[in-house]
């Protein structure tokens, strides 16, 4: 269905893994570059503050940034792939999002997932307009582009055109669903299956459901 | 048209919401108001002409919680599903898109029988 | 998609009308005319991943509610266009510890002149430097 996937990130994110192990979480990367903007330089003042009066604990604030590196974002493509592998724990992700994640050890913490699904018929894609709502337990923090002005302004009103701009080309017959994340709720899409996937194991399909095909920019493909 | 997931269901995540105003398929519009503050009902949708696609449950105000109230009582929180067509006067796409948002239950009136969008 | 209010006119006072649509924030962007997408994701700067877990870690604690920080960054004014997704979070929340009396200002100005320090920045003027990032 699309003519040609653009960069997925998320896809070069598995062989990051390793560097990121020998992160020291209590400084700089060196890779950073340039002097502390002043936002950054407030960013640490307050953490420091709220360290000093015992509010937080450096401790706590590092191992929130090793679940957020090391663990929600392979979450996702787990439970897609099972939904591809197992039609009933898929019905079930449907029925109930955060129910069917639990039975996977998948913990969302407060987050309300809503798994919507892709069919021949029907394509969906999520934003959230108002700010950047997203199901971070399951997919890890967004893309920048998820964060944008211009995804967030025109994905409503010109969808089929933004998701061209992914390198998405869905035909007339193909109906668009877009999901405004805007309340209370959290939303991931179930592509569907590729094909030629037949007797492929749930590894394997996990390596398929990258994270722009669970907003719904793109589709997989094997 | 058929979207999938059962929209009667009541999920592990779905609070009880039993003195719901509207059912799945009313047909409901979103209130033509621009109060200030707080708001989770996208401007872009105010006054426009939806369906109710599940009920989601009930939670506190996010309206009242943004200001450190406790947001009670609960309130409904809807999903409701909008033609494309009827919310953007130059929508390019087939008529069967659509757009799905949660707006709670204080921002819906029921559509008048009137036929046509907005 | 929603009507022009009032044409720009000038009052005799000389302050100008807004044909701003009355009560849109600047963070509620549907429907907006907007550039193409830049689709890469250009990721987190260490920074952010720190700040992301702060934010996350104070809700979690319920010291400051997430309807909170986004009421926060929503009424940040002009400003909003101007910050990127980070600085935008971080002033939301220095806005609610403020708010809260978590912390004072007296207290974020001299912290932050000791983390300047520490990275050897030159002291700034009092008002945060703007930036443009990816909005």
């Amino acid at each position: 269905m699309s003519s040609q996937s653009s960069f997925d990130h998320y896809a070069g994110r598995a062989h990051a893994q390793d560097h990121d192990h020998r992160h020291d979480h209590a400084a700089p990367a060196a890779d950073d570059e340039g002097p502390p903007s002043e936002y950054e330089v407030m960013s640490r003042a307050m953490q420091e503050l709220l360290e000093e009066k015992g509010l937080i604990t450096a401790e706590e604030i590092r191992r929130r940034m090793e679940t957020f590196e090391e663990d929600f974002p392979y979450r996702g493509s787990r439970v897609i792939a099972r939904a591809w592998a197992d039609p009933e724990f898929k019905k079930r992700l449907l029925q109930d999002g955060k129910a069917a994640c639990a039975e996977m050890g998948v913990d969302l913490e407060a987050e309300r997932l809503i798994a919507v699904e892709n069919t021949p018929e029907v394509h969906n894609v999520i934003v959230c307009t108002l700010c950047s709502c997203y199901p971070r337990a399951l997919l890890g923090m967004p893309p920048t582009w998820y964060k944008s002005s211009n995804y967030r302004s025109r994905v409503v009103y010109e969808p089929r055109a933004v998701l061209k701009e992914f390198g998405t080309v869905l035909p007339d017959s193909v109906t668009v669903r877009v999901h405004d994340s805007n309340a209370d709720m959290r939303y991931v899409v179930i592509p569907m299956r590729p094909a030629g996937t037949d007797g492929w194991s749930e590894e394997a399909l996990t390596k398929l459901a990258t994270r722009d095909t669970l907003v719904g920019v793109t589709v997989p493909r094997a | 048209m058929k979207f999938g997931a059962s929209a009667t269901a009541s999920p592990s995540t779905y609070t009880p919401a039993p003195n719901h105003r509207f059912n799945v398929g009313d047909r409901v519009v979103v209130k033509r108001s621009f109060p200030p503050g707080h708001r989770r009902t996208p401007y872009y949708i105010r006054g426009k002409r939806g369906v109710i696609e599940r009920i989601c449950g009930a939670f506190p105000n996010p309206e009242e919680l943004a200001y450190g109230f406790d947001g009670q009582p609960r309130r409904v929180l809807y999903r409701v599903r909008f033609p494309q067509r009827h919310v953007w006067q130059q929508y390019d796409g087939p008529a069967r898109d659509v757009i799905e948002m949660e707006i709670y239950e204080h921002w819906l009136e029921p559509a008048s029988d009137q036929a046509g969008g907005e | 998609m929603y009507a022009i209010l009032k044409p720009d006119e000038t009052r005799s006072d000389g302050e100008r009308m807004s044909d701003k649509p009355i009560n849109k924030g600047p963070h509620d962007m549907g429907g907006e005319p907007a550039g193409a997408i830049d689709t890469t994701d250009h990721g987190m700067k260490f920074w952010e991943k720190q700040a992301n877990a702060l934010r996350s870690t104070l809700g979690a604690k319920k010291i400051v509610r997430l309807d909170e920080l986004r009421r926060a960054a929503e009424d940040l004014g002009e400003l909003y266009y101007k910050l990127a997704y980070f600085e935008r979070t971080t002033m939301a929340l220095r806005t609610m510890l403020l708010e809260k009396g978590v912390i004072t200002e007296p207290e974020l100005h001299a912290k932050m002149d000791e983390v300047r320090a520490r990275f050897d920045v030159p002291q700034a003027a009092s008002k945060p430097v703007q930036k443009s990032g990816h909005r």
